[in-house]
């Protein structure tokens, strides 16, 4: 019994398959780290290795290339941000004499101090209380049983379908009657609990073996303790993947924040900083590189680290429509 | 006699579960409506609600006083005869179309390249999905630095055109963005798909005699179908929805000269530029409706030739 419950938390713990929506079925191997990769369909007959070297070449140097083409842009950008003006012009590769001063314009005179604490603040709180919210009601919808819930889960997934455009118009004149436009709390609204993430815990929570809730039921704990205590700590790969995809899409997000924070400048997250700078001084090239790399690298660092779980967000777009 | 008594004893013990199953029941109940309480109050806000409020702004002049007076379907057919509406979805489908083709194209290649990689498979495929997860407004502006009149692309190719600042270029310029940026997410679509081809059909086409360029045409290319209607279908959505390239290239204008006023822009553009909130909503449902037809054109399309 004990063991049979071991080898179901070890099927769990690998975490990737359950982060992945069901959409069709192939996207569920991308979530894979990569080694399920390694079934390749090598054409050839055995004993061909001539061909097969040459083919081995060709495949290698066209990843380079393609490397190169897609990264060209990325470290570009990161030398201009550390040149001075006029020796954008010269074209060199490296900068002669490699300087922060960019950096240090951006932060202080372009207001870009602000703008990272604005980003940083709320693409923490909204990944937060996505995790919160989504994990308790994905929760529900895997476990609790009450009238209307196939029901209200189908309504859950139509709002993938609403596009955010549709909705400019009538939250924007709604907000504006409520008084909510300008302030922080406006856009977590926006942002507080995404179907999507609300559907990636459901289905995590639908793949953990109910053991150990009814362990805990006979213990006496309430709902809400079995939840806390036992079903969150087992939803480690899920928060991880939610905390993510929710801190990328808030950190990235251009759209509500030229919305919402249009009335208070102050309030601007770095993208909307960005297009600010963008169209005032365009042609500050060392400035705007370096604003660009500011928003670029923590989504870099992440992505270094926990790649898997960016992957498992192209997976769920499938269900983001 | 005794199979009576426990008959008996077995019914009362049924009845006493049962009520307090009933109880627990109910609790339970309760309790799960709690849990989905926010979430379900935040769609019903900020998701049903505006669909309903929107068809009913629509109908109406409304300024940024609320509304002025009814206009019944005036909205709608104001738009049907706006010119500028027309550029707008005109140049919305343009790109559309040409973002889908090209995203796919290069995504597809990559993923091809990728799946042949017998080592650092993992890397190469990470090293190609960065783009996809920089923000929109750093790519914009590093596009606007790379692609300007005095910039590296131009030093490169030897041409000499302001990408971003002509009405003949501008919105291929978003294409090109746009196809690089979303080809990493192509690409990771197509390597699952790629995988779920069995191995005895290229076995079996290398037996013909039928090499790598065949073999991609004949067998690769079709077997992939289902791959290519979910990544169409994804990225014409992607492509119509397209906004912050646009806005912030052209300064929120949608220039020079209306060449990248797609849809999504012209809206913005309708709501806080003219302030026309009646109009846009009308814009956006339209909007909404045309995603729809599209998608399901597309599925009935693809739908019947994967049954044939």
């Amino acid at each position: 019994m004990a063991s049979d419950v071991r080898t179901q938390k070890d099927t769990v713990r690998p975490g990737e398959t359950p982060l992945v929506p069901p959409s069709p079925p192939a996207p569920e191997e991308l979530a894979a780290t990569g080694e399920a990769a390694k079934g390749a369909p090598v054409v050839g007959i055995p004993g061909r290795t001539g061909a097969e070297r040459t083919r081995a070449i060709v495949v290698y140097a066209l990843l380079f290339g393609i490397a190169l083409l897609y990264f060209v842009p990325f470290l570009w950008t990161l030398s201009t941000s550390l040149k001075t003006l006029p020796e954008t012009a010269q074209f060199s590769l490296l900068p002669k004499h490699p300087s922060l001063d960019a950096y240090r314009d951006v932060f202080t005179q372009f207001n870009f101090k602000r703008y990272a604490a604005n980003s940083l603040a709320l693409a923490t709180i909204v990944a937060v209380l996505n995790v919160f919210f989504c994990a308790l009601a994905g929760y529900a919808f895997a476990r609790l049983k009450f009238p209307g819930r196939e029901v209200l889960f189908i309504a859950v997934l139509a709002t993938l379908m609403v596009p955010d455009q549709l909705r400019l118009v009538p939250i924007f004149v709604k907000f504006t009657q409520w008084g909510l436009m300008g302030h922080y709390h406006a856009y977590v609204f926006v942002k507080l609990a995404a179907a999507a993430q609300l559907f990636l815990f459901r289905q995590y929570f639908m793949t953990i073996p109910k053991d150990l809730e009814e362990a805990a039921k006979l213990d006496g704990a309430g709902y809400f303790k079995t939840f806390w205590k036992v079903m969150l700590p087992l939803a480690g790969p899920a928060i991880a993947a939610v905390i993510i995809l929710e801190f990328e899409g808030t950190w990235n997000d251009f759209f509500w924040p030229l919305v919402i924070f249009n009335a208070a400048p102050d309030h601007n997250t770095i993208p909307v900083g960005i297009f600010s700078f963008v169209s005032e001084h365009r042609t500050l090239w060392p400035q705007l590189t370096a604003g660009s790399v500011i928003a670029i690298a923590p989504i870099a660092l992440l992505y270094v680290f926990f790649q898997r779980y960016f992957v498992a967000g192209v997976a769920s777009a499938g269900v983001k429509g | 006699m005794t199979g009576e008594v426990d008959l008996a004893a077995t019914t009362t013990a049924a009845r006493t579960n049962e009520t307090s199953i009933g109880g627990e029941r109910w609790r339970e109940a309760l309790v799960g409506y709690a849990f989905i309480a926010v979430p379900m109050l935040v769609y019903a806000v900020l998701f049903f609600y505006p669909i309903l409020y929107a068809v009913y702004i629509s109908r109406y002049d409304w300024g940024v006083f609320g509304k002025i007076e009814s206009r019944g379907w005036g909205n709608y057919s104001e738009l049907a005869h706006d010119e500028r509406f027309r550029i707008a979805i005109k140049n919305g489908l343009k790109f559309t179309v040409a973002f889908t083709i090209l995203s796919m194209a290069l995504g597809l290649f990559v993923a091809v390249v990728v799946n042949n990689a017998l080592r650092f498979r993992g890397f190469f495929r990470s090293a190609y999905y960065f783009p996809s997860i920089s923000g929109s407004a750093a790519i914009t502006a590093i596009a606007l630095y790379i692609l300007s009149a005095d910039g590296l692309f131009n030093k490169i190719t030897g041409l000499n055109r302001a990408w971003f600042g002509e009405s003949s270029t501008a919105l291929w310029a978003i294409v090109g963005l746009n196809s690089w940026t979303t080809s990493g997410t192509v690409m990771l679509f197509y390597l699952a798909y790629l995988q779920a081809i069995p191995r005895d059909v290229y076995e079996a086409a290398a037996i013909d005699g039928a090499g790598a360029w065949r073999t991609f045409w004949k067998v690769t290319f079709p077997l992939l179908k289902p791959g290519h209607f979910f990544v169409s279908t994804l990225l014409v959505i992607g492509g119509l929805k397209m906004f912050d390239q646009a806005f912030i290239a052209s300064g929120g204008t949608g220039g020079p000269n209306n060449s990248t006023l797609v849809p999504v822009l012209y809206l913005y553009r309708t709501a806080f530029a003219d302030v026309k909130f009646g109009l846009a909503a009308a814009v956006g449902l339209t909007l909404m409706v045309l995603m729809l037809v599209l998608t399901l054109i597309q599925r009935f399309t693809f739908g019947r030739g994967e049954s044939a």
